[in-house]
């Protein structure tokens, strides 16, 4: 079974025009504590965010809180952003150390490199499309979530590399190694990416 | 290219990510396109890259992603009613801000926006009653202690001095309420006596006030939830919550 090949298209991350209109709302919250303005930012991030804090398994009935807090930061904090990244970048870094927080709280612990089971996942045969989701969600449960992030903040937010280790506070070469062996462990729990391997289009 | 850097095949692999993604640098982007045109492995692996970006992305744009907790309008707007709420209860403490200019966006247009705008109205009207009420409230406060102090002859008081029937405990459970715009100050303050409140903040942002049980109706057996059940099916009130303190 091979994933079914989608057609590559621009990504989803926000361009400069995005991140300057984003801009705009931060300066509106800072300078004149615009709800519109906020509510609209926050409808901007809260799937986003959401989804993210799911993959770094912060726990249902804490994704809301940890949404909520990262927001009650740019609330308080407008004022202090003075743009040496993009927008997306210091919201979505923020998501992240309080998601930490919060799985430390919990006391979670992301899954270590030492206890990882390189048995193959499998799941219930079913539509393609669906099925090879299932096989990639079950394959990136079980990354160490820093390898996990690395891979999230690549392919569903479509980060650059440099902005993937701003948001993860880590340096490039640590992004590049995590994505590294990220890639090697798909390869080697999902029967459908190893065989791709030598299928080339 | 292979002089660019000592070892391009394993800098190149190292990249495939954000050449798959779309968000390689142009200066890198070229010299490692190149290599994998001429690199089989690279080719192979960049296609495998491309596969997952695409089933990554397809999952998280899903409306029902495979591990998106929450995907309504629905589940965002209530997330965000209670973010508001603690905003509004932490500014309530605080000095009243200057209102917030919550017609001020263009880029609204939606439903939300136009909510807002309606809100952003009756919070202003309600804010400057609310206001008003406040120094009403004041006075007859004042009044009400220099009366009680000449009924209770011998015993000398001061205006900080605390009525020991109206004590109000540093974590009393309290209620969030908003008055109705037509609310007198007689009424407001029967209200208050009647259920055992005091006013411990406010006016917030959308004319709310914090008002804490005192010890002595804590006593008798009244909470937080049942004050605001009864105060909230008055007229002279708008809005009665229950908070944690």
């Amino acid at each position: 079974m091979a994933l079914k090949t989608i057609e590559t298209q621009p990504s989803r991350i926000p361009g400069p025009s995005t991140d300057a209109s984003e801009r705009e709302l931060l300066e509106r919250i800072a300078k004149h504590k615009d709800q519109v303005a906020f509510r609209t930012l926050y409808g901007n991030y809260y799937h986003r965010l959401s989804r993210l804090l799911a993959r770094m398994s912060v726990r249902r009935e804490d994704i809301e809180e940890v949404v909520n807090d990262t927001f009650w930061v740019v609330w308080t904090k407008a004022g202090e952003f003075r743009g040496a990244s993009q927008l997306s970048t210091w919201i979505i870094g923020i998501a992240y150390r309080r998601a930490l927080n919060c799985l430390r709280r919990a006391r979670i612990r992301p899954v270590a490199d030492h206890e990882f089971d390189e048995d193959s996942v499998s799941v219930e045969s079913g539509e393609e499309e669906e099925t090879n989701q299932q096989w990639l969600s079950l394959g990136l449960e079980r990354l160490p979530v820093e390898q996990r992030m690395a891979l999230e903040l690549t392919y569903t937010l479509g980060h650059s590399c440099e902005e993937v280790a701003a948001i993860l506070d880590c340096p490039v070469n640590t992004v590049k190694t995590r994505l590294f062996r990220a890639r090697e462990t798909l390869k080697r729990v999902l029967p459908p990416l190893a065989g791709m391997t030598g299928d080339p289009a | 290219m292979s002089s660019r850097i000592p070892d391009t095949h394993a800098e190149a692999w190292n990249l495939l990510p954000w050449l798959a993604n779309g968000r390689l640098q142009a200066n890198d982007r070229e010299w490692v396109e190149a290599h994998v045109h001429g690199c089989a492995e690279c080719r192979a692996e960049l296609e495998t890259q491309r596969q997952v970006f695409s089933q990554m992305r397809a999952a998280g744009e899903s409306p029902s992603g495979a591990v998106t907790p929450s995907g309504t309008v629905t589940d965002e707007q209530r997330s965000f009613d209670k973010l508001w709420s603690r905003i509004e209860a932490a500014e309530s403490a605080a000095p009243a801000p200057a209102l917030a200019p919550a017609v001020a966006g263009t880029d609204g247009g939606t439903a939300v926006a136009r909510g807002n705008t309606r809100t952003a109205r009756t919070v202003r009207w309600l804010a400057a009653a609310v206001i008003v009420q406040g120094f009403g409230l004041a006075l007859f406060g004042l009044n009400a202690l220099r009366t009680s102090d000449a009924a209770q002859a011998g015993e000398f008081r001061t205006v900080s001095s605390v009525d020991p029937h109206a004590a109000v405990l540093a974590d009393a459970p309290a209620v969030r309420l908003v008055f109705a715009p037509g609310a007198t100050i007689d009424q407001i303050n029967t209200l208050l006596s009647h259920q055992g409140l005091s006013i411990v903040s406010g006016p917030g942002l959308s004319g709310n006030f914090t008002a804490a049980l005192s010890a002595e109706t804590i006593a008798s057996g009244a909470s937080a939830e049942s004050v605001a059940a009864v105060i909230s099916k008055d007229p002279n009130v708008t809005f009665a919550q229950p908070i944690a303190r």
